[in-house]
């Protein structure tokens, strides 16, 4: 008899084994989980957006006092005209997208600056309390933050000078890109061998 | 027929070398007895008085979590030992699931365990953060489905993904809360973002790299919640060293099929 949990491997483990089979170039059931994972996660987008946000946030507080949430009923109004985009004039579709967009950039440029750059260029300013390899380290930090930036110069009149730093910049930051995708590869490895680990572990049973 | 037999032959040579190396006792320890990270995430822990209250913020990513479950299942482990308030709040979908399963997990094999408070899951990103951020202050009220107070909140966890993670958490709650510490559990891919935060002082403690997690889970005192603690569910250190071998090796193989032949001698043109 099998329960709950062993059910659950089981399904797990033939999901597991179905997308490895995709490694050994089966595409068809491949693609099958491929649609099955889509069809799932959208379900899970739903129900999610239905029960935790929709439900909870905007309709029980509308029905329990229509009156006091102007807000919401101003809220709802602008997701209709967005949703309602293609029948609507540009201008009231622009709207809801412009106060979107707008509050997107205004949280993150404004959380960029007083959380990341400040304190960072304050971090890496040379002070007298650092010992030397930490000045060392930020300095040269700071240096190649600036050559970076430098390298994103494009189509502007530059000197010789400027032409070098922007060239020493796109090369560090393609060093940087490469370090990055080693982590990232990293992180792929230890998934790919925990799931080896979870079908031979946990489903056959084998060094446990 | 030899190019088949390499395409679906290679594959499966190396699920079942990681397979065995999985299985065979190598000896290597892939903890870091020394590490740094760990030394000031205790020290961070150490300052929480007993029936403190912790805020995780859990948002990793299905692509990267089994990289820090384990340390992250050790370090709820522990805080359940020590007693401590925890709640529970994710702002990504994948991040939802993870906290419901790990939630679940916890009352299954800790019943005896304070009760993790689910805060459930708030949407719109940054925007989310900063409400939290004026929750945590005082300055406003959270309209969480868990309704907890976070003004009590010592101590502040990032459980991060590729996305939203620490660096949010940093630009967009740090600067409204007053000397409450925050730390974060990420997988390595997330380490060039963190480390200067941590160099910085923004973030109190950082365990990013697999060795720091294992070093962490060796000194990490779980109490009587060990089963919760998953210490040995760290990925074989053989296992890693084949892929990373595998890996390189595919690398090596691919660089030289495609540069090699441009290496060779040049043939001579046909000059009649």
């Amino acid at each position: 008899m099998v329960g709950a949990d062993g059910l659950a491997t089981l399904v797990a483990a033939i999901a597991t084994l179905v997308v490895l089979g995709g490694l050994l170039g089966e595409r068809r059931i491949f693609g099958w989980s491929q649609h099955l994972f889509a069809g799932l996660v959208t379900g899970y987008l739903a129900l999610l957006a239905i029960t935790e946000v929709i439900v909870p946030r905007v309709v029980a507080p509308l029905v329990d006092a229509p009156g006091d949430r102007i807000e919401l009923w101003l809220a709802a109004g602008l997701v209709l005209s967005a949703a309602g985009a293609p029948w609507l004039p540009r201008l009231v579709s622009a709207v809801p997208i412009s106060i979107a967009v707008g509050g997107l950039a205004a949280f993150a440029l404004g959380g960029a600056v007083i959380g990341t750059i400040l304190p960072q260029l304050t971090a890496t300013l040379v002070r007298s309390d650092l010992d030397v390899a930490t000045t060392v380290t930020t300095t040269g930090a700071a240096v190649v933050t600036c050559l970076v930036l430098i390298g994103f110069l494009h189509g502007a009149p530059r000197g010789r000078v400027v032409r070098g730093a922007a060239s020493l910049g796109r090369w560090l930051m393609l060093g940087g890109i490469g370090g990055w995708l080693g982590y990232l590869l990293f992180s792929r490895l230890v998934l790919l061998v925990d799931r080896v680990g979870f079908l031979v572990g946990d489903w056959l049973g084998l060094g446990r | 027929m030899s190019d088949r037999l390499t395409r679906i032959g290679a594959p499966i040579l190396l699920l079942v070398v990681l397979a065995a190396a999985g299985l065979v006792p190598s000896g290597l320890d892939i903890a870091d007895p020394g590490s740094k990270a760990v030394d000031e995430l205790r020290i961070v822990l150490a300052e929480l008085d007993d029936g403190a209250a912790v805020l995780v913020g859990f948002d990793p990513d299905v692509g990267t979590y089994a990289e820090i479950r384990p340390t992250v299942r050790m370090l709820l482990a522990e805080l359940a030992g020590r007693g401590i308030d925890v709640s529970i709040v994710s702002l990504t979908p994948d991040g939802r699931a993870l906290a419901l399963a790990e939630r679940q997990r916890a009352e299954r094999l800790a019943p005896d365990a304070q009760e993790i408070v689910d805060l459930g899951f708030i949407p719109g990103a940054e925007a989310a953060l900063v409400a939290l951020g004026g929750a945590i202050a005082g300055t406003s009220e959270l309209a969480s489905p868990g309704g907890a107070s976070l003004e009590a909140t010592d101590l502040i966890i990032v459980v991060g993904g590729n996305d939203l993670g620490p660096r949010s958490w940093v630009e967009q709650v740090q600067p409204r809360i007053d000397a409450i510490p925050v730390i974060a559990v990420t997988p390595i891919s997330l380490l060039p973002e963190v480390e200067p935060y941590r160099q910085s002082g923004q973030l109190a403690a950082v365990i990013a790299t697999p060795r720091d997690g294992a070093a962490y889970r060796l000194v990490a005192d779980p109490g009587p919640f060990a089963a919760l603690g998953d210490a040995d569910g760290g990925p074989p250190a053989l296992a890693i060293v084949v892929g990373l071998l595998a890996a390189i090796g595919w690398l090596g193989e691919t660089v030289v099929r495609r540069i090699g032949p441009s290496l060779g001698p040049r043939p001579e043109r046909d000059r009649s």
